[in-house]
């Protein structure tokens, strides 16, 4: 075969490299019974301690390092095939190893039997530049990797690329936009002055555009699975467009990596956050939801935790963790416990699975009124948190007795009983809870006949114990009244002061119970613990004759199914005057008209919501259990935050937050984070990673091609440059390596098909959004406007058909800007993909899509040919064409070719164009029918199929 | 090096490194063990398809029974009380409050409480000699009773609707897999050169909620991706000339499109150039081939009598028709998702007693036709026709948001369902498992969606373990990563 060896094999004679020579043995032979998920005789080869020096269920140790003869493994590798103790098992592998490997391990093993981590387990160590042969030149360091290499394999490095050539490849993965005619004529010019001048230039320039965030964000969003719907079940819209602008402008203002990570994980812990650190953490809120009536919201948020967990170790590890859901990691280092170990960082994050992806945050629409609205809302938090914390404190002061019923009745089939647990009255809900229930309690009046200055409310999970593994539905307290009845069962309702909650921000205000408004106390969507409520009358209640009634209204219910009721409780009552004072302090009310001010204020500022990250209340806080088998309902013991021990530690490893572990994938110790994000880089500019499999830098993954490069990239993006994304682009384009040309002779496709050598330049069909976006830019159509809410361009009719009849597909008009926006604006539902995005390999993003593979199939020529938004591209090429170019129709063939890709046309290929020309203007002329609805005149309908042909040229196509 | 040569050498290349895959497939025995733990083998089993025809046809793991397959899928979980799987003892418990054993531990859509049980909301009557008990809610389907085996104790874990659908098409209850039909596609190609080898037709007014992830080729090549025939706008996206150009200046262009690419390819020689070439090709094929099989107005009147057809419309009738003529020209997997069967009682629409009954009314007829035309045209040799829902009904009626419901419904039951299955490599005539007394679990032989996964690949030609992908550290295939088991008692 001719094909390339990329990864040399082992070599005896020279000192055996444990992760080159020993481990994929292990891995291919003997993982499979002795791994991470079956570890037959206790023996796991995934394990240093499971192996050297660890005695197995043989009694005997597996490996003694220096000592072949004590070590069983080297026993039984060798025992003859017929021998039932022979290893690997003769069943599943007959032959036995060979005897190249049985040389290998004895050669291991008397060499100390040195155990190494996985490459990308290890920190990358700053590689010494190979020498290069004098006749080949180096730009850059890549170069000299990347030449070294050709050396090795007898392979020359291709001659640059012509100057047009190379500006529209520099363009197109800068930019995700074609160069312009102008630009492409100052370009030619300058680079035959002084080609790296003009080139560096080039670089710079479009470095600078912000077309380079519009193309760049759209890995990213990949990553971290960004759309406009919530997926699974009703894929209901969601407003969170604000995060993708983020993550444009980050690129723009090339953020350093290290604060694009932080920001996105924990930007909601740094201290004093800015609306634009909030708006990062969107990142981790475009994960599904599902709406669907009668699906439970627990099993929603937990997969929507898992995703987080999967999606950032995939994002900044390229590691395929989601495998320890399960069980012990099938061949990497990682333990079940590790998994669940990790979620403890995100699992006490306040959203559930609701369909108002609460919490949310207001952005502003201006930007300028940013810093405002974040020292705006830091203002509000603490009034609201200091208005609660003496409130809260007060209550837990002040002495309660506990509040008999003489009876207790609902307004439906909701049954409710009372009885005395723990001198406690509780009232309680027996079988069948039917939706919104009315309880009315007729408390037995405390005989002191002291007045009542305060009230307490204890929700109480029905299963105090289980529910701190297994959540119950929550509840809603949507009004609260206090009624005093006379003989003739005349009402008189006493007015509230106040009402303290246990936390000191709900999602909807306790206050509200003051009103009735609706929306009230409540434990959202689900409890772990009990919660408790005090509510302080306006004057003390002294009922004398009169009967007490307590009237709770139970309204809510989710997802068509689950009422959320309160299912046990008691009250507590207090004749503590310090609590009607309390209420009614000066300061306090000063305090609250203070906050009803900043509130006015902020609610001036026009802003659109957005969906992100927050942690829950400490005193609420979600315990984490490892699922057995990876099962949510079954929970197994509990665990606080950590790392696996496979990787280096965090500093501070006592209680660490969300905010630690971001800073952890940062901290520049990390041996795969800046590896794998220079290595998406690479993939973006070659079409190939240097580890070709994006999505796994573990040991099933590939090993890097050029392992050097690799790691001179890494660290030169996170200390050299000290995370600037712009910088390690720019390195990499100032390369000689990518300016090669992309011609290739027959012998050298043949010998490296894939370009993994990098004897030539990159050549790949362009991506789904640069294909649309260079066939507005050819077309003369498209809107350079960055950012905003999605837009909807043209889509064929039939498919848009959601589930929620209300989302709205709204085209714009032939003409409106928003009809020729950069694809990246499109709407993205995740049940009803773009059409055209779909069918050139964009995922549609429900979970983190770290490779988009190609595909080359009938139903892109059809989009391409057919396709409403490419037809308007090719009218507007052919208007270019027709009318803004002067000279014969050859020189206008010719300078619609040059527009569409960079160069013009040989010879051949115009008289080619010409003849196709004047054979459709002489068809068109003979059938005037024909061209209606495409052109008024015979040449114009010429231009357009012309135009047509162009805009699906493989050159137009691929970069 | 000239096109032709190139081609050649492409296809010899694949050839190559098709070897191993040759010699796996041979040496059918003891593959299990050579697999496991083999990681150096990964992608052998990789089917290797021509380099400019993503979708030529090729052998599966062993010759298959089943050539293709038409799955006609009753989106919402038709009720199987209602239907095939007759309760007499459920009759006698009827109004009767739910006993507890039957509540404990198990988690409802919008079940509360204590419901109570509901007896079957239809007549049920033996049929044929194999005397399979089918009810009169569908009495032309009854006539067909010797042509179909049923599995009657089908389960699933996912009791919403979105997460089961992607389970019984993909096999996980998350988006993002790949479907029966991609897998299939992928693994045995098309036999029609210019159509999709994976066809999907909707009815009953909506898309299934979570849409196109029910046909998408997830982790393998888009071009396995299921291609919807649309009733409204073009057949096939696309597939229809723009405003202004005809087939003719569609030749004419292509003409000096392929010749223009084809310098490309002599300047660069990219091999990509010439699949593009060939996929622009295939592309022309199908602007004539799709309409054309779509156009059911050309059939005889008989057959529009026979189905009950309505050109021009979106109709599961249609559906049924366009699913034999996609199946005579050789489309490898055609499905069929009908809309509407969430029996919940919570409507008229939903109600066992009124939206239901309209509901089989109308896919009666096309589905017995369906089966009378294949079996008239000897299709059904090597054709297999499937039917089932998501999920299974409740032998308790709904009492959603805890109280008793005006009209009549059942809710989510993922411990049993029915499928049935007519056609090649089953059993015609028998019914596979058994319910309990009240039809709520299944009692004997149960069939999990993996098994039944399982089972279809098989008829398939395919060894369920080793048709994979690597994705995710893990070598994924379509029965998931526990135990799957061919159901033997169906097979012919």
């Amino acid at each position: 075969m001719p094909l390339v060896s990329l990864f040399s094999q082992a070599h005896a004679q020279n000192q055996i490299d444990f992760a080159r020579d020993i481990r994929p043995i292990l891995n291919a032979k003997c993982t499979g019974c002795h791994g991470g998920v079956k570890q037959a005789g206790g023996v796991s080869f995934v394990y240093e301690n499971q192996v050297v020096n660890f005695e197995g269920d043989t009694g005997n140790p597996v490996v003694v390092p220096n000592n072949v003869d004590a070590s069983e493994l080297f026993f039984r590798i060798t025992l003859p095939d017929d021998d039932i103790d022979r290893m690997p098992p003769a069943d599943e592998h007959p032959k036995g190893l060979t005897e190249n490997e049985i040389a290998l391990f004895r050669q291991w093993i008397e060499e100390g039997a040195d155990w190494a981590g996985h490459w990308s387990f290890e920190s990358p160590v700053s590689p010494e530049l190979p020498t290069i042969s004098k006749d080949q030149t180096a730009r850059s360091g890549i170069d000299h990797f990347v030449l070294a290499r050709l050396e090795k394999e007898g392979l020359k490095a291709s001659p640059p690329a012509q100057a047009a050539r190379l500006l529209r490849r520099l363009s197109l993965d800068l930019t995700g936009l074609p160069p312009s005619i102008e630009e492409l004529d100052t370009f030619i010019a300058d680079h035959a002055k002084d080609p790296d001048k003009a080139i560096s230039a080039a670089v710079d320039e479009r470095l600078a555009r912000p077309a380079f965030g519009e193309k760049w964000s759209t890995m990213w969003l990949d990553l971290v699975r960004y759309a406009d719907s919530r997926g699974l079940g009703q894929d209901g819209k969601r407003n969170i467009w604000p995060y993708r602008d983020w993550v444009v402008n980050a690129f723009n203002d090339d953020m350093p990596f290290d604060q694009f990570t932080i920001r996105q994980l924990a930007g909601d812990l740094l201290p004093k956050p800015t609306i634009n650190d909030l708006i990062a953490t969107a990142a981790h809120r475009n994960t599904q939801t599902n709406n669907e009536g009668g699906t439970d919201d627990e099993e929603f948020r937990v997969e929507a935790v898992i995703d987080r967990v999967n999606t950032t170790w995939q994002t900044w590890g390229s590691i395929t963790f989601g495998c320890v859901q399960c069980h012990d990691h099938p061949y990497e280092a990682f333990h079940h416990d590790d998994y669940y170990e990790f979620m403890a960082f995100f699992n006490n994050t306040a959203d559930s699975d609701l369909k108002n992806d609460e919490p949310l945050l207001q952005v502003p629409n201006d930007p300028s009124k940013w810093e405002d609205a974040a020292r705006l809302d830091r203002e509000i938090r603490d009034l609201q948190t200091r208005l609660w914390k003496s409130g809260r404190k007060l209550s837990q002061s002040v002495s309660w007795t506990p509040l008999a019923f003489d009876n207790v009745s609902t307004s439906n089939n909701t049954i409710i009983e009372n009885e005395v647990v723990d001198e406690q009255h509780h009232f309680f809900t027996k079988g069948t809870v039917q939706r919104g229930p009315i309880y009315r309690l007729y408390p037995t009046l405390p005989e002191s006949g002291k007045s009542i200055t305060g009230f307490k409310l204890t929700v109480l999970p029905t299963d105090t114990e289980k529910a701190l593994k297994d959540s119950e539905w929550g509840f809603e307290v949507s009004e609260l009244e206090v009624e005093l009845l006379d003989e003739k069962n005349e009402v008189t309702k006493i007015a509230f002061a106040a009402s303290i909650a246990d936390i000191p921000f709900l999602p909807h205000k306790p206050d509200t119970l003051i009103g009735k408004s609706g929306n009230g106390f409540q434990a959202w969507t689900r409890m772990h613990h009990a919660r408790e409520l005090t509510i302080i009358p306006a004057e003390p209640i002294a009922p004398g004759e009169k009967t007490l009634r307590i009237r709770i209204s139970n309204k809510g219910f989710l997802l068509g199914a689950f009422p959320l009721v309160i299912k046990r409780g008691y009250f507590e009552v207090s004749s503590d005057p310090a609590l009607i004072a309390f209420a009614k302090s000066e300061e306090r009310s000063g305090l609250t008209k203070s906050l009803t001010a900043l509130q006015a204020e902020r609610k001036k500022i026009p802003s659109t919501t957005l969906p992100v990250m927050a942690e829950r209340h400490t005193s609420i806080t979600r315990p984490t259990h490892v699922f057995a088998r990876g099962n949510f309902l079954e929970k197994d013991k509990s665990v606080t935050a950590g790392l696996p021990d496979s990787l280096p530690p965090l500093s501070n490893s006592k209680n660490p937050s969300r905010l630690e572990m971001a800073k952890w994938w940062v901290s520049g110790d990390h041996p795969m984070t800046s590896r794998v994000f220079v290595n998406r880089i690479w993939e973006q500019l070659f079409g190939t990673g240097l580890v070709a499999t994006l999505e796994d830098f573990g040991s099933s993954g590939e090993k890097p091609s050029h392992p050097e490069l690799l790691d001179h990239l890494a660290l030169k993006f996170q200390n050299d440059f000290a995370w600037s994304v712009k910088s390690i682009i720019r390195e990499i384009v100032n390369s000689s390596t990518y300016q090669q040309s992309a011609k290739a002779s027959p012998e050298l496709i043949e010998r490296d098909p894939a370009n993994r050598l990098l004897a030539r330049g990159p050549r790949n069909r362009l991506a789904a959004e640069v294909l649309r976006d260079q066939a507005l830019a050819i077309g003369g159509l498209l809107t350079e406007k960055v950012g905003g809410p999605p837009v909807h361009p043209p889509i064929p009719t039939g498919v848009w058909k959601p589930f929620q009849a209300g989302d709205k597909w709204e085209t714009p008009k032939r003409g409106e800007e928003n009809r020729y926006r950069r694809a990246l604006y499109t709407y993205t539902k995740r049940s009803i993909p773009f059409p055209s995005m779909a069918t050139f390999d964009a995922p549609s993003r429900e979970f983190c899509n770290p490779r988009r593979l190609q595909s080359n199939t009938p139903l892109q020529a059809l989009t391409m040919l057919n396709d409403e938004a490419m037809t308007e591209a090719a009218a507007g090429l052919a208007r270019r064409m027709k009318y803004d170019t002067e000279g014969t129709v050859a020189e206008k063939l010719s300078a619609g070719y040059r527009i569409a890709t960079a160069r013009p046309p040989s010879s051949e290929k115009l008289s080619e164009l010409v003849g196709l020309f004047e054979k459709l203007e002489a068809q068109y002329a003979s059938e005037p029918e024909l061209k209606k609805g495409m052109a008024g005149t015979a040449d114009g309908a010429a231009f357009t199929i012309v135009a047509q042909v162009i805009l699906n040229l493989d050159e137009v196509l691929t970069k | 090096m000239n096109p032709e040569t190139l081609l050649k050498e492409l296809h010899q290349r694949n050839l190559e490194a098709d070897t191993r895959r040759q010699f796996l497939k041979t040496c059918t025995t003891g593959m299990g063990g050579f697999f496991l733990g083999d990681q150096l083998a990964r992608g052998a089993a990789t089917p290797q398809h021509e380099a400019d025809n993503p979708l030529s046809a090729l052998q599966p793991h062993f010759n298959p029974k089943v050539k293709r397959v038409i799955y006609l899928h009753m989106i919402g979980a038709p009720s199987q009380l209602e239907l095939f799987d007759y309760k007499p003892e459920l009759e006698k418990l009827d109004g009767k409050p739910c006993p507890q054993e039957f509540l404990e531990g198990k988690r409802f859509a919008f079940i509360q409480g204590t419901p109570n049980m509901m007896g079957p909301q239809a007549k049920f009557k033996q049929h044929g000699d194999s005397g399979a008990w089918i009810s009169d809610r569908l009495p032309h389907l009854a006539k067909h009773a010797d042509d179909l085996c049923f599995i009657k104790t089908m389960n699933t874990d996912q009791f919403n609707h979105g997460p089961a659908q992607l389970m019984v098409h993909t096999g996980h209850a998350q988006i993002g897999y790949p479907s029966i039909g991609s897998w299939v596609t992928w693994g045995m190609g098309s036999e029609n050169a210019d159509m999709p080898g994976f066809m999907v037709l909707l009815s009953g007014g909506r898309l299934p909620r979570v849409g196109k992830a029910l046909w998408s080729a997830g982790f393998l090549p888009s071009v396995y991706q299921g291609v919807q025939c649309r009733s409204v706008g073009d057949p096939v996206l696309n597939v229809s000339n723009p405003a202004g150009t005809n087939s003719e200046v569609r030749r004419t262009a292509l003409d000096a499109l392929n010749k223009l690419n084809q310098s490309t390819f002599d300047e660069f020689g990219d091999p990509e150039t010439l699949t593009r070439i060939a996929q622009y090709e295939m592309a022309y094929r199908m602007q004539t081939a799709v309409p054309e099989v779509m156009s059911i107005d050309e059939e005889p009147e008989s057959v529009h009598e026979m189905y009950g057809t309505e050109p021009g419309k979106e109709s599961f009738a249609n559906n049924c028709l366009l699913a034999r003529r996609l199946a005579e020209r050789g489309v490898r997997y055609i499905q069929l998702f009908d809309w509407g069967w969430d029996s919940h009682g919570a409507s008229e629409q939903t109600a066992l007693n009124r939206g239901f009954i309209d509901k089989c009314r109308n896919v009666d007829k096309p589905i017995s036709a369906l089966l009378t035309d294949l079996k008239q045209r000897g299709m059904l040799e090597d054709t297999l026709v499937v039917w089932s829902g998501e999920f299974g009904r409740t032998p308790m009626r709904e009492n959603r948001g805890g109280q008793e419901m005006a009209l009549k419904g059942r809710d989510h039951n993922p411990s049993a369902f029915t499928l049935w299955m007519a056609g090649a490599g089953v059993k015609a005539g028998t019914t596979y498992g058994e319910t309990d007394p009240i039809g709520y679990d299944a009692a004997l032989n149960p069939v999990r969606v993996n098994d039944f996964h399982a089972t279809l690949l098989h008829l398939l030609g395919f060894d369920h373990k080793h048709l994979t992908v690597p994705f995710q550290g893990l070598q994924q295939k379509l029965t998931g990563v526990n135990h799957a088991e061919i159901v033997k008692g169906v097979l012919s």
